[in-house]
């Protein structure tokens, strides 16, 4: 059921005549909750306070009675416009003027009700298709379509502050913190337990950099993919093809995975690699003809989980699954990341970042790197959800695959 | 502990054309008339007993098909040379404003209205409570909402009488009026049915009045509180023992007007008198 939500004022002398403390109670008690928005104070006794309050219930069903009954105490309905929506005039560019999003949840005033958007993602505008099933939903610019009906400036549209975690858990240090001095083994362990909790709700996303190669992850990061853990994967050139050198050289770039020496001519172990996956055509082929048969892209193959590997210029090959289009990259992991709940940014920096740029706020987003550098940057890019650890990749993949152990449920 | 600054020059409206017409509360049985001659010298009587404590009293000419206007207490807000009519929830009574207000200007009050959108039926639903502190220090109106007044229009009353508003929530639809449940004695002392209130209600007079005389539900039904303050006088419709002993500790004279013929229409004393001298600005 969809929450409904409404904005109440009340004037009066509402502080001494304790109104505005019976209106909150009522309010509570009705089973719904109230943000105060604002609240002017008479500065004398004789001057009347005014309050601006705006209450959610769980349904219109609570909230309707609810507003009603607050009216008898003389809190009424704030009268608030719909959003003003104007028809985009080109394919790709949005009126001037939009709404610009953010990753939080959104609501729009639509026929005089406020609509969920289905898929809050930052930096995109907002299209209201009347009648539809979905009629409010955020769209990048690039897929905005000449006659779409997009919401400009701000009137209309509520967007809910996050939500402070409650409670004192070993994360409550960690909210949009980095920490790099905390016990790992028990960031670890409630990393698990999330993982765990809301593995039965949604999806576990995986976004991998090439360092959790380097470091040794892959057959832990792979266990984890064959146990069911990880539903989707998100990476670059770089970590899909260290991953298959792995496999099929047990070097990565170049390095021996086991000795930890430079192997004769390894420099070129992952342009070999890279150039026969191509002549396979796909990864998928390649393991189909048991040319790589085992690591990380191997168990998304066999277990069918979905992965994007977005290409940039400084890509080697690339391996023919990379998308060479930025653009399309995007489409591609914005179409997967719905169901999202569990976020693990794995030492990766520019591909967690356009991770982050697509979750919604409510998604857990842990981002585990030894450079503290790159937590603060994906919170400053607007993904405040983001935990950072800052420890080795390699270290936190193998005891993450310890801690959950078997399959998940 | 001083005297109560207003309650010495008092609006009445003989009972020429009272009768109960129609209900517009848990009291008012149309089968059940009031005795016309009963009701006259019940009125003289409470004249009588007001006129022996002092008060000054104003008569305005009663009115054909208009049988509450002998409850001039609902005929609006009096605030020194202000009078802010009421607006009445009930249609019955719609038609007394007119007088009411014809009255007010014919003597020189400067008539100010409430907005056409809110309900308040005048002192009926708002009484002052307080002392005069500092010069210009206004008195606090205690008004009720819920039944004859709604809340929203508190604000507007404040804003046209400039004086600070504690509202109240009435909760007995038999105490339909805040005039049924509060009654204010002097500076520091008043008396209050908590029957009427609510928690909030009961916590904002608590609050605001230094001494409590608190009614036990019979005196409130009664009307206890529906009280003519005049002075140390106290003008009640009916006075069981327990009251008339603590309001004499407290240096009151209480004289009884039985007033049952008005009980009918759900009134008593104090709805049959409108102070004209509040002022509110203390």
């Amino acid at each position: 059921m969809a929450p409904a939500i409404e904005t109440v004022e009340i004037e009066g002398h509402i502080i001494d005549s304790l109104i505005l403390a019976k209106v909150m109670d009522l309010v509570l008690a009705a089973g719904a909750d109230y943000e105060v928005q604002s609240v002017h104070i008479g500065r004398t006794n004789r001057d009347i306070s005014r309050a601006r309050i705006q209450i959610s219930a769980p349904s219109d069903e609570i909230l309707g009675p609810l507003l009603s009954q607050l009216q008898a105490h003389g809190a009424n309905r704030v009268v608030q416009g719909d959003a003003e929506l104007v028809a985009a005039d080109t394919d790709g560019v949005l009126p001037a003027g939009f709404y610009a999003t953010t990753n939080l949840p959104t609501w729009v005033r639509v026929s005089g009700r406020w609509v969920g958007v289905v898929n809050p993602e930052m930096d995109c505008g907002i299209v209201v298709r009347p009648g539809r099933e979905q009629p409010v939903r955020t769209v990048p610019m690039h897929r905005v379509r000449a006659g779409d009906l997009v919401v400009v400036g701000s009137d209309g549209v509520r967007v809910e502050a996050p939500e402070r975690p409650r409670g004192a858990g070993p994360f409550e240090f960690m909210t949009s913190e980095v920490s790099s001095e905390k016990p790992k083994a028990v960031v670890v362990a409630e990393v698990a337990d999330r993982v765990r909790r809301e593995k039965t709700a949604g999806k576990v996303l995986a976004v991998c950099g090439p360092a959790v190669i380097h470091t040794g992850a892959g057959p832990d990061l792979a266990r984890l993919v064959r146990a069911g853990w990880i539903d989707i994967l998100f990476a670059g050139n770089g970590f899909a093809a260290h991953d298959i050198e792995a496999n099929v050289m047990g070097t990565s770039l170049g390095v021996s995975m086991g000795g930890g020496t430079p192997s004769d001519g390894g420099h070129a172990n992952h342009l070999r690699v890279i150039n026969e996956v191509r002549r396979y055509g796909s990864i998928a082929a390649a393991v189909e003809a048991g040319y790589v048969d085992g690591g990380v892209m191997y168990e998304c193959v066999r277990r069918g989980v979905p992965f994007v590997l977005a290409g940039s210029p400084r890509d080697d090959g690339p391996l023919p699954d990379v998308y060479r289009d930025v653009v399309e990259a995007a489409d591609a992991m914005r179409y997967l990341v719905s169901g999202v709940t569990v976020a693990l940014m794995l030492a990766s920096t520019l591909h967690a970042i356009a991770t982050g740029n697509l979750l919604p706020a409510g998604v857990q987003t842990f981002c585990v790197d030894i450079n503290q550098a790159v937590v603060t940057k994906l919170a400053d890019r607007g993904s405040h959800q983001a935990l950072g650890i800052v420890t080795d990749v390699g270290l936190f993949v193998s005891q993450l695959a310890e801690q959950l152990g078997g399959t998940p449920g | 502990m001083s005297e109560l600054p207003w309650g010495r020059r008092l609006l009445m409206c003989r009972p020429e054309h009272f009768t109960v017409l129609y209900e517009i509360n848990p009291w008012m049985h149309t089968e059940v008339r009031p005795d016309p001659d009963r009701a006259m010298a019940q009125f003289d009587g409470l004249m009588a007993q007001l006129l022996a404590a002092g008060a000054q009293i104003e008569l305005m000419e009663p009115v054909e098909q208009l049988p509450d206007l002998v409850f001039t207490a609902n005929a609006g807000v009096v605030n020194g040379r202000q009078f802010v009519p009421a607006r009445f929830r009930h249609p019955e009574r719609q038609g007394e404003t007119a007088h009411d207000a014809a009255w007010f200007t014919a003597h020189g009050f400067a008539v100010e209205w409430l907005p056409d959108d809110v309900v308040h039926e005048g002192a009926g639903d708002a009484l002052p409570f307080g002392a005069p502190g500092a010069p210009g220090e206004p008195l606090v109106l205690v008004s009720a909402y819920r039944f004859r007044s709604d809340a929203r229009s508190h604000p507007a009353l404040s804003m046209l009488t400039g004086a600070p508003v504690r509202s109240v929530e009435l909760t007995d639809e038999r105490l339909y009026h805040l005039d049924l449940t509060f009654c204010p004695l002097d500076d520091r002392r008043a008396m209050v049915a908590p029957l009427g209130l609510d928690a909030y209600g009961r916590k904002v007079i608590d609050a605001l009045v230094p001494e409590l005389l608190v009614l036990e539900e019979d005196e409130a039904l009664a009307f206890c509180a529906n009280s003519v303050v005049v002075g140390r006088n106290v003008i009640m419709p009916s006075c069981p023992p327990r009251l008339g002993r603590i309001l004499e500790s407290w240096g009151f004279a209480v004289a009884v007007a039985p007033v049952d013929e008005f009980l009918m229409a759900g009134g008593a004393c104090r709805c049959l008198t409108l102070a004209l001298d509040v002022d509110l600005r203390g």
